[in-house]
C-alpha cells in the first residue's frame, strides 16, 4: 500500500500537505517502542504508520521489547487499574516491571533522535535519557480516574518525558510535561474498511446466516457488561414494539474470558430465543465479515457504559451509517450530536434515537453522510500521520505559531 | 540547334508568366519558381536539345548509348538541385506566412529532403540499368520501419501543423486544459510537445495530439503583473492539552480570563476546520459545552451568536465572551455543575506554518491557486491571519490591494464573513468574486 492510494480518498492537497509537512523532517530517525508487534490497537497502527513515515522520507523504525508472561500478566493488571479497576499488585509486580524495562534497556538498540514510547509497558525506559534525543511517551488509554498506587508509580516515569500524547482531553491527568492531543485513527483500506462489492456484501451476510428482509440494528463489540449488550436488547424490544427490524450482535474472540462467558449468557438469556435477534460470538469472525455486516446495517449502535476512544464508531461512521452511541469516552469527539450521528444517555433515549432513525431515513442518510465525512477529515490514517509529524515538529518549538 | 532555340524561347515564356502571376497574386512562391529555375532550365534546354542530336547522329550506338546516360543524368541532377532549392525556400515561405514552430518547419524540410534525393537516386539508377527491385524492396522496408517510429510523432507533428495555422494560441498565451484542470502560460511550442508553465513554477510537457485533442481555454496574453507576487502559506495545526479544565460558568469565565490567546483562538475557531464540510456549522466550543454540559440553551445561544467577523483582536473577543458568561453569573440564582467527566478542557492550537508550493504573480495564477489550496492553506489566510496573526485584513485583500491595485475587488473579499460559508463554499465565492470582477468569467 502507497500513501498515493490514499489520494482518492482525501484529496491531492492532503496528500500535498503531508509531504510538505514531512520535508521538514527529512531523514530524522523516529524509533518506536512498544510491546507487541502483532494484536491490539497500537499494533494495528503503528503497522500502517511506520511504513507511511518512511515512505515520507522520515526515518521511522520500530522496536518491541521482550518480556515474560509474568511481566504480561503485571501489565495487563496496570492497564486495568489505570482504566480505575481494582486490581491487586504487589511490590514484586512493580519489581518485575522495573526489572523488564531495564534488561530491555541493555539489550536494545536505543538509535532514534525522536524516540516514540507507546503505552506503560516500556515507559521505564526513559531510563535511557541522558542518550540524548526527544523522548515521547504516547499514552492510548484512559487515565483519568486510575488506581492511584499505579498512576504515582508510572508517574514517576512520565514526567521525565519531553512530551507526552493522549487521545481524549478526558484521558489525560495534570502533568508537569507538555501533553499533546492526537486521536487515533482507522486505516479506509484495511479489510475493516475497504469498500466492499454487493456481492461480497451479501456473500458474508449469508454465511452469518444474518436475513436481510427488515432493517438491521447492530452493535460490534466483545460481550463486556461495560458495552451494555442486555441494554441493547432492552432498546432493541421497545424500538420492534413500533418497527420491526433485526438486531444482530457481534462478538469478538472465543470465550476464555470468565467474565465474557457470564455476559454472553446473560445476553443469551435476555434475548430469550428472539428470532429477530442474532447473537454472533464464538470464532471470530473475518475483518471483511464484520465490514460487510456494518454496511448492511440499517443502524449501528455503540451503547457502552465506559470506553476508550471507540474506534468502532469511526468504522461505522465511514460506511456513511447512522450512528447512535453513548456519550463517554472518545465517542463524543466522533458522534457530535444530531450533526454526525445521535447520542444517548440511557436505554430510553437510545430506543426513541434508533426509532428516529428507522422513521427517517432521509434524516438517517444526512447524519450518516455527515459522519463520514467527519471521519474523512478527522479520523483517517492520513490525519493521525500528520499529528505525529506535527508533534516531532513541535518538540522543537516552544511558540504556539510556528514558521517554518 | 532548332530544340535549342525553341527550348530556350520556352523558357523565357514561362518566366515571363510567373512573373506575371507573381505581380497579379502578390506569391512570392512564383519568384522562388522563377529565381531557382534560371541556370538549371538553361542546362534542361541544353541537354534536351543534346540528346535530340546524339539520337539523330550516326556514331556507333554504344556510344550513343552511354552519351544517352550522359545526359539523362545531367538532366536528373540539375532538376534534383534545382527542387532542393526550391523546397528549402518554399517552406521557408509557408513557415513564415503559417508561423510554424521552427522545429516543425525544420522537420518538413528534412522530409522534403530525404524524398528528393531518394527518387533522384533511383532515377539515376534506373538511367544507367541497375536492377532497382531490391533497392526499391529495401526502401519501402525502411520507410514502413520510419513510420512506426515516427507513428508516436507524426500525430504530434499534424497537431503542430494545425494549431499553427488555427493561431488559436500562442507562446506567452495563458490557457487551461478543460479536461484535466491544467492551466498556466504558454512557454515554448516544439513540434511534439507544448510546455506550459503553471503558478507553482512546474513545467507540463504536454503532447500536441492531446492538446488537439481537448478543449483549450485561451485567456490571451499577460494580464498585469503584481508588485510583489503572493505566496501562499500551508497550515496545519495541532492541538496541545493545557492540563486545566472548569466544571461550572466561574471556572470557565476565570479561566477564560487568563489563558494564553492560543487557547481563546482554538474554542472559537477549530470547529470550523473539523467541520468545514457541514452547512450550517455547529457552534463554538464555549457554547457547546453550555448547552450539552450545563443545560443552559439560553446563555448556549449568547455565546454563539458572537459575531467573530466583527472582532479585531483575539483579546476583543476573549473579553465578549468573559463578559457574556459573567453577565450570566450575576444573573443566576445558584451554579449548575458538569457531571463529572463532561469537564470543560482548555486546549491550546499549535499552527505550523510552512511555504506552499503555489504563489501567484497576477490575477490568473491567484485564481488557479485558489482552486489546488488545501482547505488548511485557505484557512490561514482568510482566518487565522486575520485574528490570530493580528493583521485586521485578510491576506488576499491586502495582496489584492497593495501588489495589484484591485482596491475595489479586495474590499469586496474583505467584506464577505468567512463565518457564515463553509471553507469550500467559501473557496467558489472568492473564486466567483475575481473573476467576476476582472471579467476572467466572460472569457470562458
Amino acid at each position: 500500500m502507497k500513501l498515493i492510494d490514499y489520494e482518492p480518498i482525501v484529496g491531492r492537497s492532503t496528500l500535498e500537505e503531508l509531504r510538505l509537512v514531512a520535508s521538514k523532517l527529512a531523514g530524522r530517525e523516529v524509533q518506536n517502542i512498544n510491546s507487541t508487534f502483532v494484536g491490539g490497537g497500537v499494533a494495528e497502527i503503528l503497522n500502517r504508520m511506520v511504513p507511511i513515515l518512511q515512505e515520507l522520507g522520515v526515518d521511522a523504525r520500530w522496536n518491541v521489547i521482550k518480556g515474560s508472561p509474568a511481566f504480561f500478566e503485571v501489565t495487563k493488571k496496570f492497564h486495568n487499574a489505570l482504566h480505575g479497576r481494582k486490581e491487586s499488585i504487589s511490590e514484586e509486580d512493580f519489581d518485575l516491571f522495573l526489572e523488564i524495562n531495564r534488561k530491555n534497556m541493555a539489550e536494545m538498540d536505543f538509535h532514534g533522535q525522536i524516540m516514540f514510547i507507546h503505552d506503560p509497558q516500556p515507559c521505564a525506559l526513559i531510563e535511557k535519557k541522558d542518550l540524548g534525543g526527544k523522548w515521547i511517551w504516547r499514552c492510548h488509554i484512559d487515565v483519568s480516574n486510575p488506581d492511584e498506587r499505579v498512576w504515582r508509580f508510572l508517574e514517576r516515569y512520565v514526567v521525565q518525558y519531553d512530551a507526552t500524547v493522549f487521545s481524549a482531553p478526558a484521558f489525560s491527568r495534570p502533568l508537569p510535561v507538555r501533553q499533546f492531543l492526537i486521536s487515533p485513527s482507522i486505516d479506509p483500506l484495511s479489510d475493516k474498511n475497504k469498500d466492499l462489492s454487493t456481492r461480497e456484501i451479501d456473500a458474508a451476510m449469508a454465511g452469518m446466516g444474518i436475513p436481510r428482509d427488515k432493517p438491521i440494528i447492530t452493535q460490534v463489540s466483545r460481550f463486556d457488561y461495560m458495552k451494555d449488550p442486555v441494554g441493547v436488547i432492552r432498546a432493541f424490544e421497545m424500538v420492534k414494539k413500533s418497527i420491526d427490524s433485526t438486531l444482530v450482535l457481534v462478538g469478538g474472540g472465543a470465550t476464555d474470558d470468565p467474565e465474557g462467558e457470564r455476559v454472553l449468557a446473560q445476553v443469551k438469556e435476555a434475548a430469550n430465543n428472539n428470532p429477530d435477534i442474532h447473537i454472533i460470538s464464538g470464532q471470530p469472525r473475518s475483518d471483511i465479515e464484520i465490514n460487510a455486516l456494518q454496511r448492511a446495517s440499517t443502524v449501528i449502535l455503540q451503547k457502552s457504559l465506559k470506553e476508550g476512544f471507540a474506534l468502532t464508531v469511526s468504522e461505522a461512521l465511514w460506511k456513511a451509517k447512522p450512528v447512535v452511541a453513548s456519550a463517554v469516552g472518545g465517542i463524543p469527539l466522533q458522534v457530535r450530536h444530531k450533526l454526525t450521528g445521535l447520542l444517548s444517555h440511557g436505554i430510553d433515549g437510545a430506543a426513541y434515537a434508533i426509532r428516529q432513525l428507522l422513521a427517517n431515513p432521509d434524516y438517517a442518510r444526512w447524519l450518516g453522510d455527515n459522519g463520514k465525512e467527519h471521519v474523512r477529515h478527522n479520523f483517517l490514517i492520513t490525519r493521525h500521520v500528520r499529528d505525529y509529524l506535527l508533534l516531532f515538529i513541535a518538540l522543537d518549538h516552544s511558540e504556539d505559531v510556528i514558521h517554518l | 540547334m532548332s530544340v535549342l532555340i525553341a527550348g530556350l524561347w520556352l523558357r523565357q515564356l514561362v518566366r515571363a508568366w510567373l512573373q506575371k502571376w507573381s505581380k497579379e497574386t502578390g506569391w512570392k512562391g512564383f519568384d522562388i519558381l522563377r529565381q531557382t529555375t534560371r541556370i538549371p532550365s538553361v542546362i534542361w534546354a541544353l541537354t534536351v536539345a543534346a540528346w535530340l542530336a546524339v539520337l539523330v547522329s550516326t556514331i556507333p550506338s554504344d556510344w550513343e548509348g552511354y552519351a544517352s546516360k550522359g545526359l539523362w543524368t545531367l538532366f536528373a541532377l540539375s532538376l534534383a538541385l534545382s527542387l532542393l532549392n526550391m523546397a528549402g525556400r518554399l517552406i521557408e515561405l509557408w513557415g513564415e506566412h503559417l508561423k510554424a514552430p521552427e522545429q516543425a518547419a525544420k522537420a518538413t524540410w528534412h522530409l522534403a529532403r530525404i524524398v528528393i534525393v531518394l527518387i533522384t537516386v533511383l532515377t539515376l539508377l534506373e538511367i544507367w540499368g541497375a536492377p532497382i527491385t531490391a533497392i526499391l524492396l529495401a526502401a519501402g522496408i525502411l520507410t514502413l520501419l520510419a513510420m512506426l517510429v515516427m507513428r508516436d510523432v507524426g500525430p504530434d507533428l499534424v497537431a503542430a501543423l494545425q494549431m499553427s495555422s488555427s493561431r488559436h494560441f500562442g507562446v506567452g498565451d495563458y490557457i487551461k486544459l478543460k479536461d484535466t484542470g491544467e492551466e498556466g502560460y504558454v512557454t515554448q511550442m516544439n513540434w511534439r510537445n507544448t510546455l506550459v508553465r503553471a503558478s507553482s513554477g512546474s513545467v507540463t510537457i504536454v503532447p500536441n495530439r492531446k492538446l488537439a485533442q481537448t478543449t483549450v481555454i485561451n485567456y490571451g496574453h499577460p494580464v498585469k503583473k503584481a508588485k510583489e507576487p503572493f505566496r501562499f502559506y500551508s497550515r496545519s495545526h495541532m492541538k496541545e492539552l493545557t492540563g486545566l479544565k472548569a466544571r461550572n460558568l466561574r471556572e470557565l469565565a476565570d479561566t477564560l480570563k487568563v489563558v494564553p490567546d492560543s487557547v481563546i483562538y482554538y474554542h472559537t475557531h477549530h470547529f470550523l476546520e473539523e467541520h468545514h464540510y457541514l452547512t450550517p456549522q455547529p457552534a463554538n466550543d464555549l457554547s457547546l459545552w453550555v448547552d450539552e454540559a450545563l443545560g443552559d440553551e439560553v446563555l448556549a445561544e449568547r455565546l454563539a451568536s458572537v459575531d467573530t467577523f466583527q472582532f479585531a483582536s483575539l483579546q476583543a473577543l476573549r473579553e465578549r465572551h468573559v463578559s457574556i458568561i459573567e453577565e450570566q453569573l450575576a444573573q443566576a440564582v445558584s451554579l449548575r455543575e458538569a457531571a463529572p467527566g463532561d469537564e470543560f478542557h482548555f486546549v491550546k492550537s499549535i499552527s505550523v506554518i510552512i511555504s506552499a508550493p503555489y504563489q501567484a504573480s497576477d490575477i490568473r495564477e491567484f485564481v488557479e491557486a485558489l482552486r489546488k489550496l488545501s482547505p488548511g492553506s485557505l484557512y490561514f489566510h482568510v482566518f487565522e491571519s486575520r485574528l490570530r496573526l493580528g493583521r485586521g485584513l485578510n491576506d488576499f485583500s491586502a495582496w489584492l490591494a497593495d501588489s495589484l491595485g484591485e482596491d475595489e475587488l479586495a474590499q469586496k473579499i474583505a467584506r464577505v464573513d468567512p463565518y457564515t460559508h463553509s471553507l469550500e463554499n467559501l473557496r467558489l465565492l472568492l473564486i466567483q468574486l475575481v473573476e467576476k470582477e476582472t471579467g476572467e468569467a466572460n472569457r470562458l
